[in-house]
């Protein structure tokens, strides 16, 4: 194999896959790099933690076709302290030992047989579908963070991709808060299906979107085992989530006792600074909403307390309907989804102070969240 | 001004007030702790009863074996909460700075108040007469500038005793005393102690607070102080309640799984009744268990959440326990169970799983029935297995150690 491209593509190129590379792996080869040159195709690097496969084509000269695997963190590092040059990479026949070039820079890099290296899996045959990168990038924002990281429940690691009447569903649940939003779909699928995509997964797809013009070209294989998301130079291949996904929308609340619309802006600060102190409390925050009444305008107090170190409250202007109310959530899930949203004001609707807390954003019918309260003495 | 703080001390409180109920056991050698030929250990023992060397937390087997005329009563907590009831409203009426310990110990801050009452020895008789007439049992009191000092002055006067330690004074009182005396020091630190040739207070007070520290940590500073009859400690009104347990002595060993289990159960039930009367969630769950050959284990586990339903404290106990059979499976001779390290009850409700939810009511809903009806109204089918060995009084399970019995 004799390949020659330019040092930032090649850098830009193992930073993509580089995501992929298994970090604890009973298989040592995970953690190498596949690298593929051929005359056809050019220059393909690949990895994979036997959840995601990441292949990435980087513009290179093929000289001599040939392919190999290499220790992912080594070639990394190595390529990223080079200058910006033209790299040569060398593999001399019936060797397993690359050697790349760059200006005065050279290394030898011992690697393992490609043949060794798992299958990059293929999906081809399947349902495919077009989805444009803001509009698919928009909605995995505003659900992924919601998704478990402890895998006690393996299917809540997952988002579901629920592909219904024409459009498009992605719930994500850890069973503490459920965030669901719902997006149009200018090219409908041919029949309704419903994935369970690991969380992993999308938050590297988001990450690669922000580079991408042009539709994200979508295959799920006819056993509907694995996804690949076809983009511009990248393709990223991920295992689905087996299981049924909770079905939450009986959970979803259908009416409230107390409903306060809050501006977005005061409230996320309001909860910034209440998680200060609830840092050490389990990050509690109480909010207590008043309505109305007797000359005084409706509100809203946001508290935390830190245990022999203080305690903090802001008031926040608030319309209010219904009864005055006390809800704890935690700071750091009220945050989250807060941050998320990009309207100016938000709904916040409860029932009591163990229901769930349901988060809306004014002028967007398309998401919803729920908070589950944390159980506090008031 | 340096400060006037009691120690008052009820003596030998359970007897006391079993003596006080009824007049013939007076002046005799009485234990209250169970029926001879029971199981179980002694709670209180009269000084009659001292005499031939019994003590509190020594078998009613031993007990009876040294003192074979001794009078056993098993005794009723509820008495001993109505009569301590009595004693903290005494003190309540001559000071708010009262930190109760247990039942029948307080430490009273009587600083400031010469003016209004006399001197405070004075009113230290005045309190112990009152004791007296009012409850018909004796009362202990140590006077100092500090708890620690208070303390050993009360222990030095039993019974019925009055000891004032004028301020400079205190060394000179701790000095000749052996160790064990001075609280804080058990038999563990004792021997430790012994073993650096430290036998009396004076031999503590003069250790380098380095080495002592080395040895036991923060606490070695606290000793060394405390010998020195120094203690800056406030009498704290409000006590935080650090840990709850209840335990129960079989009447025979046991290695009945069901039946230990059943007990485990009943205990963490109460264990439980007793942390939501706080208001509070445990974070760590700890089980004692003692094996007949008097070998004692403490084991301890923090679960994810903090607990504070009766089902989460059993559920770990259980887990304890089996971890404890794993290391040595002999017979049991008592099972204990409790909680500490408190938080306020507080926890993340989940979307999914109910469970928690619905037992939180159920327990509060058992709280109310017991709290009108009494602890034995309702049981868990768990503890049915208690039926067939355990007394059973006023609809409640009669535990080995009745006058303990909450």
């Amino acid at each position: 194999m004799k390949v020659s491209c330019i040092k930032d593509n090649l850098s830009k190129g193992l930073a993509i896959v580089g995501r992929a590379v298994a970090t604890r792996s009973t298989m040592p080869i995970t953690q190498n790099i596949l690298i593929t040159a051929k005359k056809s195709s050019g220059l393909k690097l690949a990895a994979t933690n036997l959840e995601i496969t990441m292949t990435c084509d980087v513009g290179a000269e093929v000289e001599e076709e040939g392919s190999i695997t290499v220790p992912a963190r080594l070639l990394t590092e190595f390529v990223n302290s080079l200058p910006s040059d033209t790299i040569t990479i060398n593999l001399p026949a019936d060797s397993r030992t690359v050697e790349l070039k760059c200006a005065r820079y050279k290394a030898r890099i011992n690697g393992m047989d490609a043949k060794d290296f798992p299958k990059i899996p293929t999906v081809s045959d399947g349902l495919n579908i077009k989805i444009a990168p803001d509009a698919l990038r928009e909605a995995i924002g505003k659900v992924v963070f919601a998704a478990a990281t402890e895998d006690s429940r393996p299917v809540l690691t997952g988002v579901q991709a629920e592909f219904a009447n024409g459009g498009l569903t992605l719930a994500a649940a850890d069973g503490f808060r459920l965030a669901v939003y719902k997006m149009a779909l200018s090219e409908p699928l041919s029949e309704d299906m419903s994935l369970i995509i690991p969380s992993k997964s999308l938050g590297e797809i988001n990450r690669l979107l922000t580079d991408q013009e042009e539709a994200v070209d979508i295959t799920v294989n006819a056993n509907r085992s694995q996804v690949l998301f076809n983009l511009k130079g990248v393709q990223m291949v991920s295992q689905l989530i087996q299981g049924a996904f909770p079905n939450y929308n009986q959970l979803i609340p259908q009416s409230s006792n107390t409903k306060a619309v809050i501006g977005l802006g005061e409230f996320l600060r309001a909860t910034k600074s209440a998680s200060i102190f609830a840092r050490d409390g389990s990050g509690i925050v109480r909010l207590q909403i008043v309505p109305a009444a007797e000359g005084e305008a409706a509100k809203i107090m946001i508290s935390a307390q830190a245990e022999e170190l203080g305690d903090n409250v802001s008031e926040l202007d608030a319309e209010v309907d219904g009864e005055e109310a006390k809800i704890a959530f935690n700071s750091k899930y009220l945050g989250e989804v807060l941050g998320v949203i990009t309207q100016d004001k938000v709904t916040l609707e409860t029932t009591g102070s163990s229901s769930p807390g349901v988060l809306k954003p004014i002028g967007d019918d398309n998401y919803i969240h729920i908070v589950m309260p944390m159980f506090v003495q008031w | 001004m340096p400060r006037q703080i009691l120690h008052i001390d009820l003596d030998a409180f359970f007897v006391s007030v079993e003596q006080m109920l009824n007049p013939e056991l007076r002046g005799k050698p009485v234990v209250v702790g169970g029926h001879v030929n029971t199981r179980g250990v002694i709670a209180a023992a009269s000084y009659e009863a001292r005499e031939f060397g019994l003590k509190s937390g020594m078998s009613i087997v031993k007990a009876h074996r040294l003192c074979p005329h001794a009078i056993f009563v098993p005794g009723k907590f509820s008495h001993y909460i109505a009569a301590s009831k009595k004693f903290m409203a005494i003190l309540a009426e001559y000071t708010p700075d009262i930190e109760p310990m247990g039942l029948d110990e307080a430490y009273l801050d009587m600083t400031g108040f010469e003016p209004l009452y006399g001197p405070v020895k004075q009113t230290a008789q005045t309190i112990r007469e009152r004791i007296s007439s009012d409850i018909g049992i004796t009362a202990s009191i140590g006077i100092s500038t500090s708890k620690v000092v208070s303390k050993v002055a009360a222990n030095l006067c039993k019974p019925d005793g009055l000891l004032e330690v004028a301020p400079g004074h205190e060394q000179q009182l701790l000095a000749p005393l052996p160790i064990g005396k001075l609280p804080f020091v058990g038999p563990k630190t004792e021997k430790k102690l012994a073993g650096l040739g430290i036998k009396t207070v004076g031999d503590l007070a003069k250790w380098p607070v380095n080495l002592l520290t080395k040895m036991f940590g923060i606490h070695g500073q606290t000793l060394n102080l405390h010998a020195k009859g120094i203690d800056a400690s406030v009498v704290a009104s409000r006590q935080h309640i650090k840990s709850i347990s209840r335990e129960t002595t079989f009447a025979k060993d046991t290695l009945d799984i069901a039946y230990i289990k059943a007990n485990l159960r009943y205990l963490s039930e109460r264990v439980g009744a007793a942390l939501r009367k706080e208001g509070k969630s445990a974070k760590c769950v700890s089980l004692k268990l003692r094996y007949s050959d008097f070998e004692t284990i403490n084991r301890s586990l923090t679960p994810k959440q903090p607990v504070d339903t009766n089902e989460s404290i059993f559920d770990t106990g259980v887990t304890l326990l089996e971890k404890a059979f794993k290391a040595r499976k002999t017979l049991i001779r008592l099972i204990g169970i409790g909680v500490s390290n408190f938080v306020d009850s507080q926890r993340q409700l989940d979307i999914f799983d109910t469970t928690l939810l619905k037992l939180e009511h159920l327990n509060t809903t058992i709280d109310k029935i017991r709290s009108r009806y009494g602890f034995g109204a309702i049981q868990n089918g768990a503890t049915l297995p208690l039926r067939q060995k355990t007394s059973i009084r006023d609809k409640d399970y009669q535990l080995h150690t009745p006058c303990l019995s909450r």
